[in-house]
């Protein structure tokens, strides 16, 4: 069987039925699946519970045998340990050694990849970091939540720098914040070489940062291509204005009629989740004024550490580069209240100048083939800015309450959003 | 009570010194394991740490802290130091190899079916391991902990012997017993009965009862045969009085039996037909080269004679110079019924020479290489087992498997002795399973050597080691290796 490198993961005609007890086929839980997804690619790989998604990745990963038809990954196959070494998994679930702490657990993942001592402890201590665990790297992942422990579950798909990325519903018990932030970091991961394969039922993440998605049901692909090909329509035009007077919508309108269109006037509306991300952004840059030395210190020892880091993989890069955005964001402060429970919040002006001076600048601009472009680059570019200097108070509330060590969660929670 | 006390003050500091060994050896153990960057090592290492913070150790160890105190005060075996150290050391031996067991089996089928329930497993397998490098990790890091905590109980063990020893408050001569046969590595020469022409007499004997019709109703003929051999056999062992006997022993080759210092002993049980008041008789004993006596010649070499009194049925030993020995290595033994002083009739038994080939700690330490032999029997096993099986029931097959193993020899005896209507099935289906069992017991029980000082020799404890470990372990390893890297881990979930 003759497969092309180009092909991150490529199948042929995968099937996979589960016999009942006697033998006899019982479920078909994916039936020939032709599924191409080429280098560099984020793929979004959607369906309903029990469409198959979840099988087609086991076959994927070689814990489960096709009943028909063959997988490749990269070429060859998971039981390689040669193909193995450039795949991150993140399963549905952590699936994490409960008394292991999340340092053994990233220092036993990278153990098995061969990683030399002194690169294991600079990976771990920086991907602690960036998933916002650094203050907590010694508590046993038994005691951590589920938004932590998926933290830690992506720290460990990342800890050998993969080419390739095979990601279960990876926003599953994440927070808005942190959802947003992994989503940034697939965009930012793709830009530089990787090959994700996310699998998902949240729809708004899969249009936020694929390339191209499938849609998978009873086992079959329904519909598959660019997020483009799908969701653009084709018969309607959308016109984006600044804020022009009547007069000009009148004449507007009146040369569309002429023509025999209709026209349909809204204001544009921002996304809820990029409106949520802004307003905690603001809430906790607010809470930033009073313990803003502390948070400081914090990220310019991570920064110090760095040289010493390897220099050349992709990872650190992106982790460095992210975390150089910090200093920027002194945007400033507003006394506005917001209805966001009692938390101090921002004035949306600042946000939106921000916002647009981000989208200005070209070589932020993702090259990726997306219909909305204004929305990923808020995605992409926006948080990058803001988040460094997000304090965590507002996200703990998310994240759900702690009912211990306050002060270590809210660090890290700090941490996290260096990334 | 005073005992008791002076017994806790010494066994604290041992407890004590055990516990920062244990904490020493866990620290070390996770240095060692650190230093690898395989990933067999990585598997190893978490397995180890899993093991440990199960806690099971720190229970086994509770177990024993509070157990082998009060077994050193509570075991007085017959009443003499030598009984009580031999009962102490064996229930203590016993224990630690038992709770080790059962440990090993807990944590060997807990750990790789643990994985696979929890699904951890997945996350390790989609990395650059193969599958058998992951079983061979979960070995390596049960081993390790299993020898960890072997080496932790074994050294407080033989420490509270010792002690239970040095502050022992009896005679000299009891103290002196306790030296030459417990603290000491002695083999054993057993003089060989030649059954053949005893059966062929109780064969003939038979022939002629069935000639005569004199065959006892209600018997069958097997059970008629036997007790017609028991009847011979007896005849040659009887020694009636004013009778005597003599055991020959050839090819005795000791180390330097020219040394004067070098002594033999001969250990006997006195079993008699009618049991005098006193329940003592006599024993009369000549030990040396009774060839010359035969012959009728001058006697040239010294033969050692001894006499005493002592109770019955029980074992009782004697020493004698090993310059009894003849050049050509002839050693004979000679009993004497003196009518003089017994009425009845002796049967002497369990008649074996014992000399000293090496020392108590040696020995000690063979013993526990043994235990570790049984041990990584059962580590492979369970593993091996739960790949395919649940925890449940992966653990109740090696329980089995292990009480099967330390009753080896009766389910062999047991299975033979009903099989022969079996025939094909038994030959190929139930015989090979059954040679998988391993053998825990008889020369395979350590306690046996160290309550009787008997050498534990290496070429035995390899030879064992071989066959448990790199035959039945390998074979099954083997197996369970082929399973796992075939069946799919993951389950049907729709």
């Amino acid at each position: 069987m003759a497969t092309a490198e180009h092909y991150a993961i490529e199948t042929v005609s995968l099937t996979k039925i589960f016999p009942d007890w006697w033998g006899r086929a019982k479920v078909i839980a994916v039936e020939d699946l032709d599924l191409r997804i080429r280098s560099n690619e984020i793929y979004g790989f959607l369906g309903p519970n029990g469409s198959g998604k979840t099988t087609t990745i086991k076959m994927l990963l070689n814990l489960l045998h096709p009943t028909k038809g063959a997988a490749f990954v990269m070429g060859g196959t998971v039981s390689d340990p040669k193909i193995s070494a450039r795949i991150g998994y993140l399963p549905e679930e952590s699936y994490l050694y409960k008394y292991l702490t999340a340092r053994e657990t990233l220092d036993f993942y990278a153990r098995i990849f061969g990683l030399p001592g002194n690169i294991r402890k600079a990976r771990i201590e920086t991907l602690l970091e960036m998933v916002g665990l650094s203050g907590m790297g010694n508590r046993q992942i038994g005691t951590f939540s589920k938004g932590m422990a998926r933290r830690i579950g992506l720290a460990q798909a990342l800890i050998n720098d993969p080419d390739l990325l095979i990601l279960d519903e990876p926003t599953s018990g994440m927070d808005p914040m942190g959802t947003r932030q992994m989503k940034d970091l697939f965009v930012e991961l793709a830009k530089r070489g990787k090959t994700i394969l996310l699998c998902s039922h949240l729809l708004a993440d899969v249009e936020d940062v694929c390339d191209r998605i499938g849609i998978l049901y009873g086992g079959r692909m329904q519909v598959e291509g660019t997020v483009k090909e799908l969701l653009q329509q084709k018969d309607e035009t959308q016109l984006r204005l600044s804020k022009i007077t009547d007069k000009t919508l009148d004449k507007i309108k009146a040369a569309a009629a002429a023509d025999g269109h209709d026209v349909e006037v809204t204001n544009p509306m921002e996304k809820l989740e990029s409106f949520f991300v802004n307003i905690v952004a603001k809430a906790r840059q607010e809470a930033q004024t009073t313990s803003g030395a502390e948070q400081g210190t914090g990220i310019s020892g991570f920064l110090a550490d760095k040289p010493v880091v390897r220099e050349e993989t992709i990872l650190d890069k992106l982790v460095a580069a992210e975390v150089s955005t910090t200093p920027e964001p002194a945007t400033e402060v507003g006394g506005v209240e917001t209805t966001q429970a009692a938390q101090p919040a921002a004035q949306p002006a600042a946000d939106t100048d921000l916002l647009k001076k981000l989208s200005q600048q070209p070589d932020e601009t993702i090259g990726f083939d997306l219909v909305d472009t204004s929305a990923t680059q808020e995605v992409s570019n926006e948080p990058k800015e803001e988040k460094p200097s997000v304090k965590t108070d507002v996200l703990n509330d998310l994240i759900g309450n702690k009912d211990d060590g306050q002060t270590e969660v809210t660090r890290s929670e700090d941490e996290k959003d260096n990334s | 009570m005073d005992t008791l006390i002076s017994i806790s003050v010494v066994l604290f500091p041992v407890l004590l010194a055990g516990l920062l060994l244990y904490l020493l050896m866990i620290w070390v153990a996770g240095k060692l394991l650190s230093l690898t960057t395989s990933s067999i090592g990585a598997v190893a290492k978490i397995t180890f740490d899993q093991a440990v913070r199960m806690r099971v150790a720190v229970v086994v160890f509770a177990l024993l802290v509070i157990l082998l105190p009060l077994m050193s005060k509570i075991m007085v075996g017959d009443g003499t130091l030598l009984g009580k150290m031999q009962t102490f050391t064996s229930y203590g031996l016993g224990l630690i190899s038992f709770l080790l067991s059962i440990l090993t089996i807990a944590i060997s089928t807990f750990t790789l079916s643990n994985d696979l329930k929890r699904k951890s497993i997945f996350l390790v397998l989609t990395k650059p391991v193969r599958r058998f490098e992951l079983i061979l990790g979960k070995l390596l890091g049960i081993l390790l902990i299993n020898a960890m905590l072997l080496v932790l109980f074994g050294s407080v063990l033989y420490a509270c012997t010792l002690a239970v020893y040095r502050y022992a408050d009896v005679s000299d001569e009891e103290m002196a017993r306790v030296q030459n046969q417990f603290f000491t590595a002695r083999i054993g020469l057993k003089p060989t009965i030649d059954m053949e022409p005893l059966y062929k007499k109780a064969q003939e004997r038979y022939l002629a009862m069935e000639e005569n019709n004199q065959l006892p109703e209600g018997m069958s003929a097997s059970r008629i045969m036997r007790q017609l051999q028991g009847q011979e056999i007896m005849k040659v062992k009887a020694v009636a009085p004013g009778r005597d006997k003599t055991w020959d022993f050839e090819n005795v080759r000791i180390k330097s039996a020219e040394d004067s210092e070098t002594v033999l002993f001969v250990r006997y049980k006195l079993d008699v037909t009618i049991t005098p008041p006193n329940e003592q008789v006599l024993g009369t004993w000549a030990v040396g080269d009774l060839r010359q006596y035969r012959a009728g010649g001058e006697v040239k070499t010294p033969v050692y004679p001894w006499e005493s009194y002592g109770p019955i049925k029980t074992k009782r030993e004697f020493e004698v110079p090993a310059s009894v020995i003849a050049e050509d290595g002839y050693l004979g033994v000679g009993f004497f019924n003196s009518p003089a002083a017994n009425r009845t009739t002796i049967i002497p038994e369990d008649l074996e020479i014992l000399y000293e080939t090496g020392t108590f700690t040696g020995n000690y330490i063979r013993a526990i290489l043994l235990i570790l032999v049984h041990l990584a029997f059962l580590t492979i096993l369970g593993v091996a087992l739960s790949t395919w099986l649940s925890f449940p029931v992966a653990i109740l097959v090696c329980l089995v498997a292990f009480f099967a193993g330390l009753t080896n020899t009766f389910i062999m005896d047991a299975i033979a002795g009903m099989s022969s209507g079996l025939g094909l099935f038994y030959a190929f289906a139930v015989k090979p399973l059954l040679w998988l069992l391993p053998q825990f017991d008889g020369l395979h029980n350590p306690n046996g050597y160290i309550v009787d000082g008997r050498t534990l020799q290496w070429t035995f404890l390899a030879t064992t080691a071989g066959i448990t470990v790199f035959v039945k372990g390998l074979l099954i390893l083997l197996v369970g290796m082929l399973i796992f890297s075939r069946r799919e881990v993951a389950k049907a979930v729709v």
